[in-house]
């Protein structure tokens, strides 16, 4: 039976030294969707990534791929056949030509498409003689992501796809992902702090902070049920305590009282109207402001 | 396609390794008549003190060619070539390239480190398996042009040994190579044992005996008493425990 979600993680806890990289995430990825992990810098997106593919060991909690514990050294190989990885710092084999890092990786992973590999070079115009030390950034991200497409898999983690590349560049890499998820079966997690290409190719994400999982859902229902109302008073705006569900932060300035909610917005407002503003407005929220929000509660 | 990745990896310091060894062979022959005509000259010389022992000794052992090739060759030149490319040839691996050499990329292969690092360890080791035989062998081939000759069971007994014993050195800076993450620290480390281990036995004579250059080279085969098999056996077996050991802390390690 097909697992329902690729990735799952419960409690997921990863230590280094006194550091708490990853403190009790969980989250889970189902199958076919395209999550966004997103957080800022140190939030702990890359140690999971590399605890999910056996890089690194967690300290505690569980993290599953495909079903199989990713703490169980042939498991993780398993997973790794499956998966196709693109890391944050594009390093590969600096003496290896183009064509050798092709032949490569290819040897690793059985179900290699050769017709992806041929699209991929005349898209992505990459010089197969050329050694790899001698391609730019952005030509080195391109060859990192053919070789991650081309393996077949049945999940792409991508770990910050579009870091240090050009608007230009970021665009050209998304676009080809996006082709490539619209024409294969696969599921794709990928870590970003770039919320605008979030929003672009995501249909689920996940929002993690300081190690925990501070949003997760598909982004369609964060967008239908993120809402922010704002009621105006015509004193100093009270401080009340909100019943409602999905209640997310509540902050007064003068005589302006506004509420995030993650639940949509009647039942606050209805709540809301006990206090007798002289306004009450409901504004839908943005990724952005979305995760601006839930980090900033957070602080 | 890992072995290929670390031949790539380690194929200078292989070839470079080869051609010196090939070339120091090659010169160890080709000096032969000159040291010849030579000994006359040195045979006043004062045997007081260490030096002036292992001197009268080189002299004595050259006065016969195989004495001559296993003192110049299996004792010197090549124990001590071989050991410096044994240390550099054990350097680097996957802890070494954390910072820049494709190791997260390595380790999103569908393989498990105690094979990524099986694999490294015995591509190296066939290459100083390579790196004791191949220049033992032109030895043997260019003695004729001299005059000579140099028995193969000789170049087989002493090429063996040199590789057995030597592994150590090979697997110590492997091993070292798990904990550091640069690759000087071992090669530094390894390099200064191996100095102290040569030092030792020339300072202090009673230690001689017991020094690993001594199995390498095996003098006890040389001088006909057999060979030197606890000292190979307990090399071999130090060199796989600390492989082995290499393994479970790159298993161990986060990346």
């Amino acid at each position: 039976m097909a697992e329902p979600f690729i990735i799952e993680t419960e409690d997921l806890r990863k230590n280094y030294g006194a550091v708490e990289a990853v403190r009790g995430l969980s989250l889970q990825v189902p199958a076919g969707s395209i999550c966004g992990f997103i957080g800022r810098n140190g939030a702990g997106k890359t140690t999971t990534i590399k605890v999910l593919l056996g890089m690194a060991r967690p300290t505690g909690g569980h993290a599953r791929v495909f079903g199989l514990d990713a703490d169980s050294e042939n498991a993780s190989v398993d997973i790794r056949r499956r998966t196709a990885f693109v890391s944050d710092d594009k390093d590969l084999y600096g003496y290896m030509t183009v064509a050798e890092m092709i032949r490569f990786t290819a040897a690793f992973f059985p179900r290699w498409r050769a017709d992806l590999q041929q699209r991929y070079l005349r898209t992505f115009e990459l010089p197969l003689d050329r050694k790899v030390k001698a391609l730019s950034s952005g030509m080195r991200t391109k060859l990192f992501l053919l070789l991650a497409l081309c393996r077949g898999a049945e999940l792409l983690i991508l770990d910050e796809p579009t870091s240090g590349l050009d608007p230009a560049m970021t665009e050209e890499v998304l676009r080809a992902l996006v082709a490539h998820v619209a024409s294969e079966e696969m599921t794709i997690f990928f870590s970003s702090h770039q919320l605008a290409e979030v929003d672009q190719i995501a249909d689920r994400v996940v929002i993690i902070d300081r190690g925990r999982a501070v949003v997760t859902g598909a982004l369609e229902d964060l967008r239908e049920n993120f809402r922010r109302i704002q009621l105006v008073f015509d004193g100093e705006a009270p401080s009340p305590t909100f019943h409602a569900p999905g209640v997310e932060r509540v902050w007064r300035k003068g005589r302006v009282l506004t509420v995030l909610s993650s639940d949509g917005s009647e039942r606050i407002v209805d709540e809301a109207r006990s206090l007798s503003p002289i306004s009450v407005e409901v504004v839908p929220v943005t990724l952005k402001e979305i995760f601006l929000e839930t980090v900033l509660t957070e602080d | 396609m890992l072995w290929y990745k670390s031949w790539l990896e380690t194929r200078w310091r292989f070839l470079i390794g080869l051609g010196l060894l090939i070339l120091s062979a090659a010169a160890t022959v080709a000096v032969y008549p000159q040291v010849v005509k030579l000994l006359p000259l040195v045979s006043n010389v004062d045997v007081s003190g260490q030096l002036g022992r292992q001197v009268a000794e080189s002299v004595a052992l050259s006065r016969d060619y195989r004495g001559y090739v296993w003192s110049s060759w299996f004792r010197e030149n090549l124990t001590r070539l071989w050991t410096l490319f044994a240390v550099l040839l054990g350097t680097g691996g996957l802890l070494a390239q954390s910072a820049g050499g494709g190791t997260l990329f390595t380790l999103s292969l569908p393989v498990s480190r105690t094979q990524l690092l099986g694999v490294r360890a015995a591509t190296s080791l066939a290459e100083l398996l390579l790196l004791a035989f191949v220049p033992s062998f032109v030895i043997a081939i260019l003695s004729p042009a001299v005059g000579q000759t140099y028995s193969i069971k000789d170049v087989l007994v002493h090429s063996a040994c040199m590789f057995i014993a030597g592994s150590a050195f090979f697997s110590l800076t492997f091993l070292l190579s798990s904990v550091f993450n640069d690759v000087w620290r071992p090669l530094l480390l390894v390099l200064c044992v191996a100095i102290v281990m040569a030092l030792s036995g020339f300072v202090i004579p009673s230690v001689a005996p017991y020094s690993p250059f001594r199995v390498m080279s095996a003098e006890v085969y040389f001088r006909r008493e057999g060979l030197p098999w606890l000292g190979l056996i307990a090399s071999a077996a130090l060199s796989v425990a600390m492989l082995y050991w290499a393994t479970r802390n790159i298993a161990r390690q986060d990346f």
